[in-house]
């Protein structure tokens, strides 16, 4: 008995030494003059990040950057947010994806007062719709610093050749893509994403523009209204009837994106953001031929998305809340901005957009569509809900099934019941 | 195999065979099919690796032209931005020292634990520590982080090394052991009847005995430290992020880049398999540890 | 801890006694304790949280809510067994292949030939590389449109296949996957187990004019048993937790209908994507034990051999 009892403090001596050493290789940092900083791989960072030794020398402070893929950013967020860790003190998050979820956990430091107290900074000129998705409880949590909205990307030289013109109506838009499919043995009319979750926010454009909502004014299920299953079955139709014809279920925005970029397809239906994927030389074989027209008109008008994709927001447990708010303040500043939306990426203030300086970067149709899209556009993507990632897979169930030629109106009444009993549970 | 079998074959595990002569022309059409099997074999096993090779020397365009799988010119574009992106070779050394620290580590406690649980029998204490190796991952994350977040640790190399010594002891102690039942009992009570204490006995004669063992171990250890992408993912800090995590770096909001990735994969690659190259002997050991016994 | 040298210094003397007799547990202990700390926490923590209905953040208040979440996830036919279907298949599939792949390949590879070193080692890179970066190739080799397995298809005069894209064929690929990075390694073991045995059974059995496949089956196989118990036993506990390749090709979630998810990916999901953490504990609970069950099975008959 005795030698146990002996064990077991050996035991914690040895484990304690361990520990211990450990804990002196360990990086020290909770000086107040370090500042952490999380960002997600994007353009945006990359400009952002070259200029952080500006940051630095004028504000004395310390800026380390952990910089991950979205993915790899969100569980990041997830497992040190939950274990209530200080080691945030910026974050760079997705608001449409996340907002509801960390809002409600109380992961967000309220920034209201900062916002408005700004002064130059001038809080005015951000976009209404970014900042509705910015803002929980009436509480101001980020500030909204990338816009994206729903794009028609198109081959200029099919359409073209077929002799037509650029769809503006769904109809045309269908009409169009089967001819390219019939005059062009191998190419696809259309692609577009068929993965049931990631498919959700293509689909908001077209849900939006045939007159539907995800969610009815009391905040139930709408997706298996009228008008809703036409979206379904209009999305699923051209994908089933004039995609690729190795369609497959599991496309997000790379594969779609990779068969537009190789020229196999006449249209591509994507964010915004993601036109350097298809217009770049260095990334696609048909880059002098990529043309960029607003999102069609449905029976309800053209009502693409056009949303906040990224914010800045100060983790709640931060103990570095004044620099961190210094941080949001500099990198989002008027000047910031129109710097680096000339580089090509679109921010949410208004007097950016304003600026003739501001667009000359974009493709001019581009520019074009985005402002066309800017006026017409619905703040939202996705259901606005807290667990969205759960919601986008019942909601994006509908769409695989249209795209595989089943019967999608059954698959939205099916997907209603699901996402009604999901609702009442949800938060 | 066996019609091939001439004569007599040597005693087995020597590896040394006794020279063929006078093949019948049977065994001669077995010999050549087998040089044939033996051929596919190896090229199933490596012809996708070459693939990845030739692909973080091709353009994002060529990557995705199937007609240019061969016919391509080669380019170190990919290389020379991996390298380029911000500190590159920093988690080349995170990776390094995460490796080196936790391997040697687990061997300092996983070593002496392996001799007792040997000697004395110990497999139930053996079972708590092969436990790790079967605990699902996922269930570790947050906890741990919760403990070593209010420890202060997170943001070092010491959460990493930590983590990643919970996978290597394990390793340590299931290859040690083997090795140390396979040690003939003698040795030790030899060397207390030379006056030596049971102790000393373990330091000066077993622990030089078991060099290979500890080589074995802790090669294996290292591979799997450096291969760990779970523990890595949410565990290291800005700047300690480890190169399977890094991989991600070329996956972006709004582009992947598949030349950037197959040239940081391959960079990644690299050292595992000088490793391999150098130390076979040691893999082949390690992995048959409790496999074969004498 | 290693205070062993006896100078006559009564302290240290005694000092060395004491470590001396107690040895036993002065080595095993630091190993022992460090596991079970690291594990004991977590485990302790998943437990509680698994008779709650947190979700959201562990850190808000939650409801003890007793089993009811052991209760949802045993009746759940959505989402729980096909995962525990899934893995299943996923690890029974991979093992056969693997065993009977890595045993043809043991036997090819058993008597001694040319240039014997350099193709141990090439087959041993699969399984050596990082599997993160293994992943990443495969899903490049296997996209539909611009992969490197459609043109290999073509070669071989084959209709290209949508692989990882298409539900049904999904799992066989990353089956497929699994057994080229790990059949390596079992075969490796099993070659070690061949060139250990002796040579006089196989010998007798010929002048008894036994077959080749008949020596192969009663008499190699039965002396080799204990040698594939152990590669089954080391490949099990990976295949049933396979992460890196899953979580890379096919993302959280596992695909539109789910085709990837196994109980691992299923656990990642729900525990960070869904942040249901109070089911997401029972699950890993349920795993946990599942897996400590194929343990028990697959010891418990080694039992005949040796542990």
């Amino acid at each position: 008995m005795q030698h146990r009892h002996a064990a077991r403090i050996a035991a914690l001596m040895a484990a304690a030494l361990g520990m211990g050493t450990l804990a002196a290789c360990s990086g020290d940092d909770g000086e107040s003059t370090t500042l952490n900083v999380t960002l997600a791989n994007h353009v945006w960072t990359d400009i952002i990040t070259e200029k952080i030794p500006e940051f630095e020398e004028q504000s004395g402070l310390d800026v380390v950057v952990t910089q991950l893929s979205e993915d790899q950013l969100v569980d990041n967020y997830k497992v040190k947010l939950n274990a209530g860790s200080a080691d945030v003190d910026v974050m760079m998050y997705r608001p449409l994806q996340v907002g509801k979820l960390f809002g409600q956990n109380g992961y967000f430091a309220d920034i209201t007062d900062r916002v408005s107290g700004a002064g130059d900074w001038d809080w005015e000129d951000f976009q209404a719709g970014p900042v509705g998705l910015t803002t929980y409880e009436d509480q101001v949590v980020g500030v909204p610093m990338i816009t994206e909205s729903e794009m028609l990307y198109y081959r200029t030289d099919l359409l073209e050749d077929a002799g037509l013109e650029v769809p503006t109506t769904m109809a045309e838009l269908e009409e169009a893509a089967r001819t390219i499919h019939e005059e062009n043995p191998g190419t696809a009319g259309i692609v577009m994403r068929s993965q049931a979750s990631a498919a959700v926010t293509q689909l908001s454009g077209f849900l939006y523009s045939f007159g539907g909502t995800w969610l009815d004014d009391q905040g139930h299920s709408a997706i298996a209204s009228d008008e809703a299953k036409e979206a379904y079955a209009y999305y699923g139709r051209l994908l089933h009837d004039y995609g690729p014809d190795q369609i497959s279920t599991d496309m997000s925005w790379p594969e779609s994106a990779a068969i537009f970029a190789q020229g196999d397809a006449g249209f591509w239906i994507d964010a915004s953001s993601l036109y350097e994927n298809v217009y770049d030389p260095a990334k696609s074989q048909v880059g002098d031929q990529v043309g960029f027209a607003p999102f069609p008109a449905g029976p309800d008008g053209s009502r693409p998305y056009n949303v906040a994709a990224w914010a800045l927001g100060i983790n709640a447990a931060s103990q570095n809340q004044d620099n961190a708010w210094a941080f949001i303040q500099w990198a989002t500043s008027p000047d910031m901005t129109l710097e680096i939306q000339t580089e090509g990426v679109p921010s949410a203030r208004t007097s950016v957009w304003e600026n003739p300086e501001g667009t000359e970067s974009f493709p001019e149709d581009l520019a074009a569509a985005i402002a066309a899209n800017g006026e017409n556009g619905v703040g939202q993507d996705r259901p606005l809900v807290v667990g969205v990632a759960e919601a986008r897979e019942i909601v994006g169930a509908p769409i695989v099934a249209a795209i595989t030629g089943e019967d999608s109106d059954q698959a939205a009444e099916q997907a209603n019941e699901q996402f009604e009993a999901f609702l009442e549970s949800d938060g | 195999m066996s019609t091939a079998q001439t004569a007599s074959a040597a005693p087995a595990g020597t590896g040394v065979r006794p020279a063929r002569r006078r093949r019948a022309p049977r065994a001669k059409a077995y010999s050549a099919f087998r040089a044939t099997m033996i051929a596919v074999v190896v090229l199933v096993f490596v012809v996708p690796l070459l693939w990845m090779v030739m692909a973080s020397f091709k353009t994002n365009v060529d990557i995705q032209n199937t007609a240019k799988t061969f016919s391509f010119t080669p380019i170190l574009d990919n290389y020379r931005h991996v390298l380029a992106n911000d500190d590159y070779l920093g988690f080349v050394r995170n990776s390094f020292v995460v490796a080196f620290l936790a391997t040697g580590i687990s061997l300092l406690l996983g070593v002496p634990a392996a001799y007792s649980m040997s000697r004395f029998n110990m497999h139930k204490s053996a079972l708590v520590v092969l436990l790790a190796r079967i605990i699902p991952g996922v269930s570790l994350l947050v906890p741990w982080y919760y403990v070593f977040a209010n420890l202060g640790l997170v943001g070092g190399y010491g959460v990493l090394v930590i983590s990643h010594m919970f996978i290597l002891i394990p390793i340590s102690v299931y290859i040690m052991m083997s090795f140390f039942d396979s040690m003939p009992r003698e040795l030790e009570d030899a060397a207390l009847v030379d006056g030596l204490t049971p102790i000393g006995a373990f330091l000066r004669i077993l622990l030089r005995l078991s060099v290979p063992g500890m080589a074995t171990a802790a090669i294996l250890s290292f591979i799997f430290s450096w291969n760990n992408f779970m523990f890595a993912l949410v565990l290291s800090g800005a700047n300690t992020k480890t190169l399977p995590v890094a991989v991600f770096d070329f996956v972006s909001y709004a582009s992947i880049d598949w030349g950037a990735i197959m040239a940081a994969t391959c960079i990644m690659t690299l050292p595992i398999i000088v490793v391999a190259l150098l130390a076979q002997k040691y893999i082949v050991s390690g992995l048959t540890a409790g496999a074969t016994k004498g | 801890m290693t205070s062993t040298s006896s100078d006559a210094v009564p302290i240290s003397t005694r000092l060395s006694r004491w470590a001396n007799q107690h040895r036993k547990w002065l080595f095993a202990a630091p190993a022992m304790a460090f596991t079970a700390m690291l594990i004991c926490f977590p485990v302790g923590w998943t437990l509680y949280l698994s008779l709650t209905d947190a979700k959201g953040s562990v850190r808000r208040p939650a409801d003890f809510i007793g089993i009811s979440n052991y209760l949802r996830v045993l009746t759940d036919t959505d989402r729980f067994w096909p995962a525990v279907a899934r893995t299943g298949v996923f690890t029974f599939g991979a093992l056969a292949l693997e065993l009977v792949l890595g045993m043809a390949i043991a036997l090819l590879l058993w008597r001694t030939f040319r240039g014997q070193r350099w193709v141990r080692v090439s087959i041993l890179l699969p399984f050596v590389a990082t599997p993160v970066a293994i992943a990443m190739m495969w899903r490049l080799i296997f996209e539909p449109n611009i992969g490197f397995a459609n043109r290999v298809m073509g070669w071989l005069g084959l209709p290209p296949q949508p692989w990882l894209a298409d539900p049904g064929m999904t799992l066989p690929t990353l089956i497929f996957v699994d057994v080229w990075e790990f059949t390596p390694m079992v075969a490796i073991i099993l070659l070690a187990g061949l060139s250990t045995l002796p040579d006089e059974p196989d010998e007798a059995a010929r002048i008894d004019g036994a077959g080749l496949w008949q020596r192969f089956w009663y008499v190699t196989l039965p002396m080799l048993k204990p040698v594939v118990l152990v590669a089954v036993l080391l490949r099990a506990i990976d295949a049933l937790k396979t992460f890196d390749l899953l979580y890379v090709t096919k993302g959280q979630g596992g695909g539109s209908f789910h085709e990837a998810e196994t109980l691992n990916i299923y656990v990642y999901g729900l525990s960070f994507k869904y942040n249901d953490f109070g089911v997401a504990s029972a699950v890993l609970i349920i795993f946990f034990l599942m897996i400590l069950a194929v343990m028990w099975l697959l010891t418990f008959r080694r039992k005949g051999a040796k542990l």
